[in-house]
């Protein structure tokens, strides 16, 4: 936290450093190492990465000013946002089911991120808030993850990856980071999910699901959760909760992109459109949601006894 | 507003950034890309210059588009650059176009708490030769794509390529199916006509248009030989090849 | 000459007259002290092969590690100080890891070579804000063996901070018989399994001990499979074969 307090800190002797560094027009970026083979690491030089900060007395408020699109519709810089993932655990393994829609304020700048990020063969990681904040500190994370394994020759423990990322994220509090996160995969302890955000939370649990359509999915995966689901039930459980918060949160939907993790690595299971989902189901055959809407079920189009019971 | 006197409560804030509107766009085919950008740069309402490039060749397999504040693109594009040419120093090779893309996430990133405010769209040809666009949010998040627009008509391109280029909500002629890529020819007239719509509908936009053009190793440039004004700016003909074609855009 | 030699080995970054770096000079001379290691290079891949001494048969032999792992593409057998070696791989590790996160992209074998090799002379006097890491030079040589895609590669670097490339290496104690019995039995199309064999004949004929599963390991880096060590059972099927 020293060392911390010391790298943004605008008085004192290390801001008085980096000023001089600045006049004197040094980039922190252009060391001496950058012409050796290391070719330019650029920030992972010296290991931790490091981050340029503007010289204003407060940095995180200027960060907000113009990033924010919650304080402030009309900044400029729009941070890709918005999200529905979940994940749960039961006797077959870990499913991890997200969908694919990035918004910038009410655009919709993707319908085809992967918000699944795939740490390394036997880890999962889920992207909810910042985009590029889940894509780098989770692909960050990877690779610490592989020192481990190479130091220890033994695979890094769900437990351990997920205080990693959470002890990263946490030095960096009150910077403006923002992530949810679940760290899923198997280890020595049989499957495990910890739920990690940029508040500094870390949770052990057996069913998550978080970002803005989570309440819509939640409703679903609870309903239908058992810890002895099969691995087609939990593989459609998933995908039918994903569906859902598609369907009713405008922040979330286009495909549904589905992974299971079992004791021998995660496996994707498949990429579904939403639409698709509504009318024609995972099969082609059972829409999740048109039949019940269109086939003599609704007010629009009741079945006959109804009809004939209001006439 | 600050006058100098103190005889009223005063406001500073610190704000470095500016929008220079134009817009890019890049698409790609199963053995090329075509990365393009008009050339118009505006602050506000006024018209500070009809030729600013917004899209650079970095080596003879990538080519960069910027866009958003011009200050920040340009010095960004020149640090990516030196990156690149440090990289050649120490590994003896080309960055491949994958890397380059993870390289400018970790620049971007590493500016996360004082941000380029700059959109990029990195297009070229991979180590497979298949054409390729990665596309940037300005603190690096990025996804490999078939295509995408980005800057001031975004909103007004991107829902035109999505319809041409992905074929949404277009249903396929009876026992055919969309092709997965479109052929050079078609794909330059769709982007020749993206800008020139967006000329016509965003005050922004206008004034020129630069289409770089990536041909995969070994492509014969079938396609291209008919573009009036087309330039090669490759440094070896039997590698990936790049070439630019320049057209004006109106200019009102 | 006895006395030029004495009075100019005794700073670590001080020339001789000759321009000899004598410190440097004595940490290569460490390197014939250790235990015989071989590296041999095929189109097929890369085999390395590293005596271990087990001085007293309540050593755990398996405890002496002499072949490390650098990345799934590469790793490197030493010879000398084996404790120096610790800090060369480690630095390996972490460059080939922070190239694969900043380019997403395997690193290079002489990359990372190049990696190690400039740690080599970071002794002595701390040079401005650059820390000097060590007194000494590193008293060990590795063999750095892998795959990119220039192929199998098998480099050799030494305390000076040296590199260079090789078909077949020896280093250690019995080096120099090992590297002339290299030298005649090498040849441009040799399979992976002839370079098994070799680097077990090899070694066999300098080791003071009889070779068997325990007092050597074998590992490998090919295309397909990536570094591997291989385990006492497929190392019996060599020496069996052999």
């Amino acid at each position: 936290m020293h060392a911390f307090a010391e790298r943004f800190s605008t008085n004192g002797a290390a801001a008085e450093l980096r000023r001089a560094k600045e006049i004197l027009g040094e980039d922190d970026d252009v060391s001496d190492v950058m012409w050796g083979s290391s070719g330019g690491f650029g920030s992972l030089v010296n290991g931790v990465p490091k981050f340029a900060v503007p010289s204003v007395p407060d940095p995180t408020s200027f960060l907000r000013m113009h990033t924010d699109d919650h304080a402030d519709p009309s900044c400029r810089i729009k941070i890709k946002h918005g999200t529905t993932t979940l994940a749960f655990r039961f006797k077959g393994g870990v499913i991890v089911a997200v969908d694919s829609r990035a918004t910038a304020g009410s655009y919709v700048a993707s319908g085809t991120v992967k918000k699944v990020i795939e740490i390394n063969p036997y880890l999962l990681g889920t992207m909810a808030g910042g985009a590029a904040d889940c894509q780098y500190w989770e692909t960050y994370l990877g690779i610490q993850c592989r020192l481990h394994e190479l130091r220890n020759r033994e695979r890094i423990s769900v437990a351990a990856a997920s205080k990693y990322l959470s002890n990263l994220v946490y030095s960096y509090k009150g910077m403006g980071l923002s992530m949810g996160t679940m760290i899923c995969g198997w280890d020595k302890t049989g499957p495990a999910i910890f739920y990690v955000d940029s508040d500094g939370t870390r949770l052990k649990g057996d069913l998550f699901s978080v970002g803005s359509g989570s309440t819509f999915a939640y409703g679903v995966l609870d309903q239908g959760y058992r810890w002895d689901l099969t691995d087609e039930e939990a593989q459609e459980l998933g995908r039918r909760s994903i569906y859902a918060a598609g369907h009713r949160d405008a922040f979330s939907g286009n495909t549904i992109n589905l992974y299971h993790v079992k004791e021998d690595g995660w496996k994707f299971i498949g990429n579904y459109d939403i639409s698709e989902m509504h009318y024609n189901g995972p099969g082609g055959a059972d829409g999740y949601g048109y039949d019940v809407r269109v086939q003599g079920r609704t007010s629009a189009n009741p079945p006959p006894e109804a009809a004939a019971a209001q006439a | 507003m600050p006058d100098g006197s103190f005889s009223h409560p005063q406001q500073r804030q610190f704000n470095p950034y500016s929008d220079n509107g134009g817009t890019i766009l890049a698409i790609a085919g199963a053995d090329f890309t075509v990365i393009a950008g008009d050339t118009r740069q505006s602050e506000g309402y006024s018209i500070q210059t009809r030729y600013a490039p917004k899209v650079f060749r970095l080596t003879d397999r990538a080519v960069l588009a910027v866009n958003g504040f011009a200050a920040d693109g340009n010095m960004f594009v020149k640090k990516v650059k030196q990156r690149l040419e440090w990289y050649r120093h120490a590994h003896a090779k080309d960055m491949p176009l994958r890397a380059i893309a993870r390289l400018i996430q970790t620049m971007l990133y590493a500016q996360r708490f004082f941000p380029y405010y700059v959109y990029n769209i990195l297009g070229g040809i991979e180590e497979d030769g298949s054409g390729a666009v990665y596309s940037f949010d300005p603190v690096g998040s990025y996804e490999r794509e078939a295509c995408r627009a980005a800057g001031a008509a975004q909103s007004l391109v991107q829902p035109f390529l999505d319809n041409q280029i992905y074929f949404k909500n277009q249903a396929a002629a009876p026992n055919q199916s969309h092709p997965a890529h479109l052929p050079l020819p078609d794909v330059l007239s769709i982007v020749i006509d993206s800008f020139t719509s967006a000329t016509e509908r965003h005050i922004e936009v206008g004034d020129g248009l630069e289409i770089y053009v990536v041909l995969a190793k070994g492509r014969s440039a079938q396609g291209l030989e008919g573009a009036r004004g087309i330039q090669e700016l490759s440094t070896k003909s039997d590698g990936d090849r790049v070439f630019v074609i320049r057209r004006e855009l109106k200019k009102d | 000459m006895f006395l030029t030699r004495s009075e100019y080995d005794r700073g670590v970054n001080t020339f001789s007259p000759e321009g000899r770096l004598f410190q440097v000079e004595y940490a290569i001379e460490a390197i014939k002290l250790g235990s015989t290691t071989v590296g041999v290079r095929t189109p097929e891949g890369v085999v390395l092969g590293v005596e271990k001494r087990v001085q007293s048969p309540l050593l755990e032999s398996s405890s002496i590690e002499k072949i490390m792992e650098i990345d799934a593409h590469l790793g490197c057998a030493m010879s000398g100080l084996t404790a120096d070696a610790r800090t060369m791989v480690d630095h390996a590790r972490v460059t080939a890891q922070n190239h694969a996160f900043t380019y997403d992209e395997r690193i290079r074998i002489e990359s990372a070579t190049q990696a190690v090799c400039d740690l080599a002379l970071r002794f002595g006097e701390s040079v401005h804000d650059e820390e000097a890491l060590m007194s000494r030079p590193f008293g060990v040589a590795l063999l750095i063996a892998g795959v990119d895609e220039g192929g199998p590669q098998l480099f050799h670097t030494d305390p000076s901070g040296t590199f260079v490339r090789y078909d077949a290496k020896a280093i250690g104690s019995g080096s120099e018989a090992a590297q002339s019995e290299l030298q005649d039995k090498w040849h441009s199309q040799m399979t992976l399994r002839e370079a098994h064999l070799l680097t077990l004949r090899v070694l066999k004929q300098v080791m003071e001990e009889k070779l068997d599963q325990h007092n050597v390991q074998l590992a490998q880096v090919t295309p397909s499979k990536g570094f591997e060590i291989l385990d006492e059972v497929k190392l019996k099927e060599i020496i069996d074969a052999m």
